[in-house]
């Protein structure tokens, strides 16, 4: 890879995270295989193999030891960078909690991908939002250029001194993984005086300062770590705005911070989607719009930290809004986000109208169409009743 | 310098005043060998006893001098794996060494164990095999021996009951992952553990396990004062001999010319006390079987 000049290249989901990763130069990538994710890693070993990039990679022997090799060499002084899917992702869920639990900054992709069982290996959002209170940030990002950038501005965040938390990049398997598009590729000096070099101080195995690291904790005192992690949380929601402006001056392209809008001024009515649906759902509020219907979309980008003030601006004085989940909230008949929408609006003090939505489970696909007749439900039923409507399943 | 003298000037690495159980034979293997791998060292010490008594410092009194980390039961091996890279990507020499009990290596931890071996990731791996899980209430572990009494191989009224199965041979199964130096271990044999310690300190091409015979006081039942005395008979009477692979070729360290009967050996602890005559005989047929093979090996 030559990184000395900007570049124009039509690459994959996949290409374009293990290039995000490379530009960000980290000191151990931990590789094991999955579906949707492999080609990251064997991108990334490729690039290591010809000499274009100066980390240390190691494959592992499952998920479980990836996360572990990264934590250790994270709590080292590291910064490292895996990838993951699915089953992958549950089967590291320990040391994926503690990665955030011992505030340890890094960056992991995930392509996102449906849950087992039914067995498969499709397309979804199922694994990622299911481990949405690890402690981890996750950004949900549209298209192929935005999962490069995000990984490059992810290292930016979870390194910021008063962050210090883990990030996931989770970008559509399939959709995304194995998608091409145009992307533009930084220079390399670019993103090295963009990131700067990672050194931590909060954390340390080095026999020059002994520490010892994550002794038994009483409850006592196991309360601060607890609340500095939800104040870190809180306090990454401003760091987040801060690094796309900074990302924006530097490399021109920014994503609005925790969440985007599209044609949202007179917008009577909201799509609300999170991930690669959102590019379909641009079209649909086009298509929408010319049917006479006032639509307008709102793009969640972060569900941890979740931008609930944010969305209560957003969505305040409007008349309904559905929610396109390509995931499931078991047991309360609605998808994820639907849920944490609800109770970002639990204190605007007005009826509104909602509509959860779920499709996109096992790598289905959500058409233009769909969503636009998703769209004219709403609006025939948000227009008679405000509260929340019946569960829309994309059939 | 002989072994007294080493023993002597080398700093020890851990506080004295750790609450491990009185006569506890871990504390001592733990003990040399923290002070013989010194102060460049990296330790990771997995819940379990070890874990329990206050190696990473947490009642604020006790703890080690070295960096010391307590991780996962079942991820040691592939944490450490990436310490050890990142000091090697850095270039800085720094031993990284797992003190792990059987629970976390032969059962939980063995598959990321396996995969550093095959990799060979440079690091240092002591596994204190106490047959069980004993810091949680003496249950069975995949390294418990077969008859014995745990926690959750209960005996009952009539004397029925105890471990099914035979217990896992976790040093030969390293031996066969072909690493470049495995070697067995017992607190009675202080002399022979320093040398393969420092031996190990010497390995720079893969990874080192070592694995130390360690009878339990509390969770097998004996007095405390016999903590040494029942380490030496389970080397004297072949029950776990002690033996090194370097480079694949195995050679005894200790010959016991005239083993003593296993009866002798498992009838100090009291997790044996329900055994017939017969489960006695089965086990000195299975140590007979296990030594002849391990001399066989020796051979190659």
């Amino acid at each position: 890879m030559n990184t000395n000049q900007n570049r124009i290249v039509a690459i994959s989901g996949n290409k374009s995270a293990a290039m995000g990763a490379a530009l960000s130069r980290p000191d151990l990538i931990a590789a094991y295989p999955i579906t949707p994710q492999s080609s990251v890693v064997e991108s990334l070993a490729q690039m290591i193999a010809q000499g274009d990039l100066n980390s240390t990679m190691i494959q592992v022997e499952s998920e479980h030891s990836a996360m572990s090799v990264v934590q250790g060499a994270a709590v080292a002084g590291g910064r490292t960078f895996t990838a993951t899917s699915a089953q992958g992702l549950a089967l590291m869920y320990e040391p994926y909690f503690r990665m955030s639990t011992l505030r340890l900054p890094m960056v992991m992709a995930i392509a996102t991908r449906e849950m087992t069982s039914p067995e498969t290996v499709w397309s979804g959002q199922q694994d990622a939002v299911s481990v949405r209170d690890a402690g981890w940030i996750q950004v949900y990002v549209e298209n192929n250029q935005e999962i490069l950038d995000m990984i490059i501005q992810g290292y930016k965040i979870a390194e910021h001194p008063d962050v210090l938390l883990p990030v996931n990049v989770c970008y559509d398997g399939f959709y995304l993984s194995h998608l091409t598009e145009r992307v533009e590729i930084p220079h390399q000096p670019a993103v090295d005086d963009f990131l700067g070099v990672y050194h931590a101080d909060h954390v340390s195995l080095d026999p020059d300062t002994p520490m010892a690291v994550d002794p038994l904790t009483s409850g006592e005192i196991l309360w601060r770590y607890r609340k500095g992690h939800l104040d870190a949380m809180q306090k990454a929601l401003q760091v987040i705005e801060q690094t796309d402006d900074a990302f924006e001056q530097v490399f021109g392209r920014r994503y609005g911070g925790v969440i985007d809008t599209y044609k949202m001024d007179d917008a009577d009515f909201v799509i609300v989607t999170m991930g690669a649906t959102t590019g379909t759902a641009r079209e649909a509020v086009d298509v929408a719009r010319s049917l006479g219907m006032k639509i307008g979309l709102l793009k969640v980008r972060f569900l941890r930290p979740f931008p609930d003030k944010k969305i209560r601006e957003i969505l305040s004085g409007k008349q309904g809004f559905v929610v396109i989940d390509k995931n499931v909230c078991f047991g309360w008949n609605t998808g994820v986000l639907y849920m944490e929408i609800k109770a970002a609006i639990s204190e605007l003090g007005h009826p509104i109208s909602s509509m959860p939505a779920i499709g996109g489970l096992g790598g289905a696909d959500i058409s233009v169409d769909q969503l636009v007749t998703c769209i004219q439900v709403l609006v025939k039923q948000g227009s008679q009743q405000p509260g929340q409507l019946d569960t829309y399943w994309f059939q | 310098m002989n072994l007294i003298d080493k023993l002597a000037t080398w700093e020890d690495q851990i506080s004295p005043g750790i609450s491990a159980c009185v006569g506890c034979n871990v504390e001592l293997t733990l003990r040399t060998c923290m002070k013989v791998m010194g102060p460049n060292t990296i330790f990771a010490i997995p819940p379990g006893c070890m874990g329990g008594v206050g190696v990473v410092g947490w009642d604020k009194k006790s703890g080690a001098k070295t960096p010391v980390f307590f991780p996962l039961l079942d991820n040691v091996a592939s944490m450490l794996a990436g310490i050890k890279l990142h000091y090697e990507h850095i270039g800085r020499d720094v031993n990284v060494v797992a003190f792990a009990g059987d629970g976390a290596t032969v059962d939980a931890g063995m598959q990321c164990l396996s995969g550093a071996a095959e990799r060979g990731d440079k690091i240092i791996y002591i596994c204190y095999d106490n047959e069980g899980y004993m810091n949680t209430g003496y249950q069975r572990s995949g390294s418990t021996t077969k008859g014995a009494w745990t926690s959750t191989t209960p005996v009952n009224h009539s004397g029925q009951g105890g471990k099914r199965q035979n217990k896992k041979d976790f040093p030969l199964i390293m031996a066969m992952h072909d690493i470049p130096y495995m070697a067995t271990m017992n607190p009675a044999y202080i002399p022979d553990m320093v040398r393969k310690l420092e031996k190990a300190k010497e390995i720079k091409t893969g990874l080192v396990y070592l694995h130390v015979y360690n009878p339990c006081v509390t969770g097998w039942g004996f007095q405390s004062d016999f903590s040494i005395e029942v380490s030496r008979l389970a080397v004297e009477s072949n029950f776990a001999p002690l033996y090194e692979v370097e480079n694949g070729k195995f050679k005894m360290s200790v010959e016991i010319r005239n083993p003593k009967p296993v009866k002798e050996f498992l009838s100090r602890f009291k997790k044996f006390s329900h055994l017939t005559d017969e489960d006695i005989q089965e086990l000195q047929e299975w140590t007979d079987f296990k030594i002849n093979r391990l001399k066989h090996l020796c051979t190659l």
